[in-house]
């Protein structure tokens, strides 16, 4: 792992757990494999500060245990998962935009706590929605649990892996083994929907702890509440994938072109197996049939679009035979390839501007050039060219290729050709994403604390003007509290929240060139 | 013919002049080259020492030329043209006149007119500044490299790969007429796309409504009047293959019409397109486009709580 991303695992889990989970992590990042005593010499943590941390850090699924083959037990990190927590929010999004104001809190929870049960999450997620209507309206606990269950089928929540029940020789293993089989990853036993409602009537029916104690006991209810769930950000991370296809035909060629892959990409969920390259082909009937009706595009149109967007340079759709009116692929790779070459080049143009942005595209579309061709395609005196291209050269957006005449690489019988390798810049450049990120949570976090004194006099005030409110006190003695925060600091307290928001609103931005570089190198690396 | 073959000796000076005319007949009649041989043959009634003395003046006066080939000496009939050019110069100047006439409108380095002449760098120089004040041939700077001068004819028009073409004016390269023709071509391009949007017919056609071909363009070029050179349609296609490198607009090719304007069947399509993506969002933060994010670390002389960039990006 590079070292911005270390820094920036570091700010992220500082942020969140405190300092010491995120020095432990750290300590376990450079390590690799690590078991718990060395963990703790590593760091110079109490070995009980440090078990609590890999607690916490279990619970929110960062880090993962296994037994060496010496019978140690070595802890695993696994820092991609740290880097995807500044992408929470746009999970809790996507919940949203999906199935609405519950799954947003269902998620919302899942990820807060790392791992949840099913009773837990519902109730949680009842008092938050009931909380929020302010106890105008009761919240019926089966809506809820039909959201989690849609949430479950649709793979953005997976059951976690739990103890085996069948290993006998608990005395023998020092280690649990954690497994869930593959069929269950997504089931909800009826049991669990229906236990949780018969053991909070009968709770709320008797009130007594030794009643609620005994049905725990209970054989097959204690097993079935020991089912933890978790959220799959796989799932999520092809959900956004998609959204990032779909943008991009809505930019390129319209709006219902974008509704056409849309309907495409639904219907590949279905039938794609998770994390292929290529999505199985469909039939222009079939994406018809998909398609919702109140956007009234006739089939005649839709094979329109789809010879459109099959003929597009960027390749969004493309037929792979004529059988049953033409069946049609989308190449989940090679989109994303040129999703990733499209951030790379947009990039460039912000960063150098767009005659740089002509010599870089030129490259890529021609591969190895020449000095000399380059200033010719891209008609660009020769001086100018020379200096925009060495200054890409330097911050090593273009790479150079030797091609000597002569066994001696002499400099005047030698060609020098200059290319674009795009999988080592978008490495580079997610490199430069970690750092920027890092950048602006430090910033952040400088910002709070500047203005700490005045942050918490804001809290204070709040606090006695909400408890006033509820003691039903008098208007003018709530003015006069509220007075207390005087205009120039007030003007301050607009202004900090002002830039928080502004700092926070391209931290999401930025994950947005994040995900699609790790995605395209994920890709990469599958071939 | 015959009446001079039976001429008495005392005629001699009009045969001998007679015989000149002859040889510079044959002389056309071969222009690869007039062997001795072929003299004798066709006018035996002339002796060696008489073919000597006429040849010897044919030299003289510069009429004809004296080549050494495969098969021995031949005579070549002089170009009269230059010949009259270079009238009451030396052998030397007619000898870099000849090289530089034979490089035509590519023209020609002065340090390979000295390897071919095997003069002397000064002599060549005398001999140039000569030519060049009786306008016989003129020098003419190379864009490949700006102190490179090659000299050609001085009628002759210097070709492309001299000047560069239409997009050179002195050997300054117009980046201000390309990027002015640019941004003309991509507006005209642009507002096909729009009236094609515009339509309401079906997506496919709206496509095709958006391709213009490079004549069409052309035509509107020249039309807006913006060069005052002449452009031709392949001048046109380079300024249009930029805009694809820029990523605004694509370009396919087509099967002409019999018949069309395009050369070896083919049409070359250009579209106006939009572009994928909006502004990457690593672009959006100060840190993307830091120029200094190399040194940029906590506690250094350039960190993220101190930065000014950063600074002035929030209070804005």
């Amino acid at each position: 792992m590079s070292s911005s991303a270390t820094r920036l695992c570091f700010l992220i889990l500082k942020e969140r757990y405190g300092e010491v989970v995120a020095s432990v992590a750290c300590c376990l990042a450079k390590k690799n494999y690590c078991p718990l005593r060395m963990l703790s010499q590593d760091s110079g943590l109490k070995l009980d500060q440090v078990k609590k941390a890999l607690c916490t850090l279990i619970q929110h699924n960062l880090v993962t245990f296994q037994q060496n083959k010496k019978g140690f037990i070595e802890y695993v990190i696994h820092a991609e998962k740290v880097l995807q927590q500044t992408r929470f929010p746009r999970y809790i999004y996507c919940a949203k935009t999906l199935y609405g104001d519950p799954a947003e809190l269902i998620i919302e929870e899942l990820l807060q706590h790392g791992q949840m049960t099913l009773e837990k999450v519902v109730q949680r997620t009842i008092d938050r929605l009931t909380e929020a209507m302010e106890g105008k309206q009761n919240v019926s606990s089966t809506l809820v649990k039909e959201k989690f269950v849609n949430l479950v089928q649709t793979h953005f929540v997976q059951r976690c892996t739990s103890p085996d029940g069948n290993v006998e020789n608990k005395e023998v293993a020092s280690m649990p083994v954690l497994s869930v089989s593959p069929e269950e990853l997504y089931v909800v036993p009826k049991m669990e929907l229906d236990g949780f409602e018969s053991r909070k009537r009968k709770r709320s029916g008797e009130g007594s702890e030794a009643a609620s104690k005994r049905i725990k006991t209970d054989e097959s209810e204690s097993s079935e509440s020991s089912i933890f769930w978790r959220v799959n950000v796989s799932r999520f991370h092809q959900y956004l994938r998609d959204q990032a296809i779909v943008q991009a035909v809505a930019s390129k060629i319209d709006k219902n072109a974008a509704e056409v892959v849309r309907a495409m990409l639904r219907l590949s969920e279905v039938k794609t197996d998770e994390g292929a390259l290529v999505a199985s082909a469909m039939t222009v009937t079939e994406v018809f049939q998909n398609l919702p009706r109140e956007f009234g595009i006739s089939k005649q149109t839709i094979e329109q679009y789809m010879k459109l967007l099959s003929e597009d340079s960027s390749e969004f759709v493309s037929k792979v035979s004529d059988s049953g009116g033409g069946m049609y692929v989308i190449n989940f790779k090679k989109l994303i390839t040129v999703l990733c070459r499209a951030h790379i080049e947009s990039a460039v143009q912000e960063r150098f501007g767009s005659k740089c942005f002509r010599i870089f595209r030129l490259l890529l579309m021609k591969k190895n050039l020449e000095q000399k061709q380059i200033e010719e395609y891209a008609m660009i005196p020769s001086k100018e060219a020379k200096e925009l291209l060495y200054r890409m050269f330097e911050e090593k957006f273009v790479s150079l290729t030797e091609v000597p005449k002569t066994p001696d690489h002499a400099p005047s019988r030698t060609f020098y050709l200059f290319s674009v390798n795009i999988n080592q810049v978008s490495r580079m450049l997610l490199e430069r994403c970690y750092q920027a990120c890092g950048n602006l949570i430090i910033r952040r976090e400088h910002e709070t604390k500047e203005n700490r004194r005045l942050l918490d006099k804001q809290q204070r005030v709040d606090a006695i003007t909400a408890s006033m409110e509820q003691s039903g006190a008098d208007p003018s003695q709530k003015e006069e509290i509220e007075q207390m925060i005087t205009p120039p600091e007030k003007a301050q307290l607009t202004k900090i929240k002002h830039m928080t928001n502004k700092i926070e609103h391209s931290e999401l931005q930025l994950d947005d060139t994040i995900f699609i570089l790790q995605t395209y190198l994920q890709y990469a690396h599958m071939k | 013919m015959a009446e001079s073959a039976n001429a008495p000796v005392k005629q001699e000076p009009v045969d001998a002049v007679n015989l000149e005319s002859r040889i510079l007949e044959l002389c056309m009649e071969f222009p690869k080259g007039l062997t001795d041989a072929i003299i004798q043959n066709s006018m035996p009634q002339f002796d060696a020492q008489q073919r000597v003395t006429a040849i010897n003046r044919l030299l003289s006066t510069g009429q004809v030329d004296l080549l050494k080939s495969s098969t021995g000496l031949v005579y070549k009939l002089k170009d009269s043209a230059a010949v009259s050019k270079v009238k009451g110069s030396d052998h030397q100047e007619r000898l870099v006149y000849q090289i530089i006439e034979a490089a035509e409108n590519k023209g020609i380095w002065i340090r390979d007119i000295r390897f071919k002449s095997n003069l002397l760098l000064t002599q060549v120089n005398k001999i140039l500044k000569n030519l060049e004040s009786k306008k016989l041939i003129k020098a003419v700077k190379s864009v490949a490299a700006s102190k490179k001068k090659v000299y050609m004819l001085y009628n002759l028009e210097p070709d492309r790969t001299v000047t560069g073409g239409a997009w050179y004016s002195d050997q300054d390269f117009e980046s201000e007429f390309v990027e002015v023709l640019n941004q003309q071509c991509f507006k005209f391009l642009e507002q096909k796309a729009a009236l094609a949007r515009d339509s309401k017919a079906d997506p496919m056609a709206q496509k095709n409504a958006a391709y213009t071909s490079s004549s069409d363009v052309w035509k509107y070029i020249s039309e807006l009047g913006i060069s005052k050179v002449q452009l031709s349609i392949a001048d046109i296609e380079t300024i249009l293959d930029t805009l694809i490198y820029d990523g605004k607009v694509e370009r396919t090719v087509v099967a002409a019409a019999a018949g069309g304007d395009a050369d070896a069947g083919q049409l070359k399509l250009y579209r106006a397109i939009s572009p994928l993506i909006q502004p990457t969002g690593l672009m959006k933060t100060p840190c993307g486009v830091c120029p200094v994010i190399k040194d940029c670390y906590e506690g250094g002389a350039v960190s993220p709580s101190t930065c000014i960039y950063m600074k002035e990006w929030l209070d804005y």
